[in-house]
């Protein structure tokens, strides 16, 4: 159904004109005012919530991807992260992808980099990233508000190198002490998408690629110490 | 219950209020690819995911990618699909490979964006493929579904049909992030 609104969008669009015109052409004649003025009013307001709200309902799909159908491994449950497996991506074309799976993952095909992927609720108190020494290879966590679709921080070769870090990632109002040996975080909403991404140089280096995506870990802080 | 969708289909309030929705909508398409990018064929956008980018081009932004993508300093993500049965080229002049401070690559997908299946199990092509350049210092990747003979280390294998490729550069340099980087078109062999 989504393919053929695609493809078909420009012609689909033309006809629903028609139809709307059509609509407003047999209201001439019984007065068109209420039918002006709903429309005046509607128009740039859903314009304005449309706007707003997309990147919102982009997200909120693919936050309910990853916790109620997964990417191959069933849901994900809340604050832990979970790691796209050595055989999924040696397999692109996705025959052993388990049914019942959500393809959502990534957005257009990928074979650069594993994919690490969870959903942070801080209702309850922050959250800890552990991140393992990544000897010099390419990785990034990028940490995404899917309240706006902005990525808030990352951690990763590019901002904050390859050695090995624990990151305390916090919710609104928080304000304890940091513990020792941690680096800060912030978020201004509850809800968190974790996105991290490990370089795979080609195929003889998926399982070194992946013994270090699995050393990604998200932890309440009682179990980092 | 039937009288409410009596009412409903002889309301011109109602009548106004899907029209308004609906014309919105499509505003909202118009307005959201102002943001974008489209040169050569290949679609990109400045400022995904930046914080304070602005709600237009957020908006605009999970249009075209509909993702959690990375923000440009950490990788530039260009799209493009090719129409039709034929054989396709992309010429990079020399020193035109996409300039990285990590690693970039281009992939091929359907049209349904689902990865190809080909005889030698390539999907993409990039800084760790083995391209070979030209005599002259540029390059050519060969998009097509039958190998090209003499050429098959620059040869990215393409469905018989409609294509969708992705350009992915991570940490690019300057000259990517300020718009001035260029990516060559797609160009049909004749």
């Amino acid at each position: 159904m989504n393919k053929f609104i695609l493809k078909y969008a420009y012609p689909l669009t033309f006809a629903l004109l028609v139809l709307l015109a059509w609509v407003v052409y047999q209201r001439l004649s019984t007065g068109i005012i209420p039918l002006v003025v709903a429309a005046v009013i509607v128009w740039p307001t859903a314009t304005f919530l449309f706007i707003y709200f997309w990147p919102r309902l982009i997200l909120g799909v693919y936050k309910r991807a990853a916790l109620v159908k997964g990417f191959g491994n069933g849901p994900i449950p809340v604050n832990t992260l979970y790691t796209q497996p050595q055989a999924l991506f040696a397999d692109p074309l996705h025959v052993s992808l388990p049914p019942g799976s959500s393809q959502l993952m990534s957005y257009g095909t990928n074979l650069d980099t594993l994919y690490v992927v969870g959903v942070l609720d801080l209702t309850k108190g922050p959250q800890i990233l552990h991140v393992p020494d990544m000897a010099g290879r390419y990785y990034a966590v990028q940490f995404t508000d899917p309240a706006d679709g902005t990525n808030f921080a990352y951690v990763g070769k590019r901002t904050t190198g390859t050695k090995a870090a624990d990151y305390l990632i916090s919710g609104p109002g928080w304000k304890e002490t940091m513990p020792q040996g941690m680096k800060h975080i912030s978020s201004s909403n509850n809800s968190v998408l974790v996105i991290g991404r490990v370089f795979v140089e080609n195929d003889s280096d998926i399982p070194t690629a992946y013994g270090l995506a699995k050393q990604i870990l998200i932890m309440p802080p009682s179990q980092s110490q | 219950m039937a009288n409410i969708l009596a009412w409903l289909s002889s309301s011109g309030v109602v009548q106004g209020i899907i029209i308004g929705a609906v014309l919105a909508f499509i505003t909202f398409q118009i307005l959201a690819r102002i943001k974008v990018t489209k040169i050569n064929g290949w679609s990109t956008l400045y400022g995904f995911g930046v914080p304070g980018n602005g709600m237009l081009l957020r908006a605009a932004s999970y249009r075209l990618f509909p993702g959690p993508i990375n923000v440009p300093a950490e990788a530039m993500y260009w799209t493009t699909s090719v129409g039709g049965v034929g054989n396709y080229i992309m010429h990079f002049p020399p020193g035109g490979i996409p300039q990285s401070d990590a690693f970039w690559s281009l992939t091929m997908s359907d049209a349904k964006n689902d990865f190809v299946a080909n005889p030698i199990n390539r999907y993409l092509v990039g800084d760790r493929s083995g391209l070979v350049q030209n005599p002259d210092g540029s390059t050519d990747i060969y998009l097509q579904n039958t190998a090209p003979t003499g050429h098959e280390s620059n040869w990215l294998p393409a469905p018989s049909g409609k294509f969708i490729l992705w350009l992915r550069v991570y940490i690019p340099t300057a000259v990517i992030l300020d718009g001035s980087y260029q990516v060559p078109p797609v160009v049909k062999v004749k």
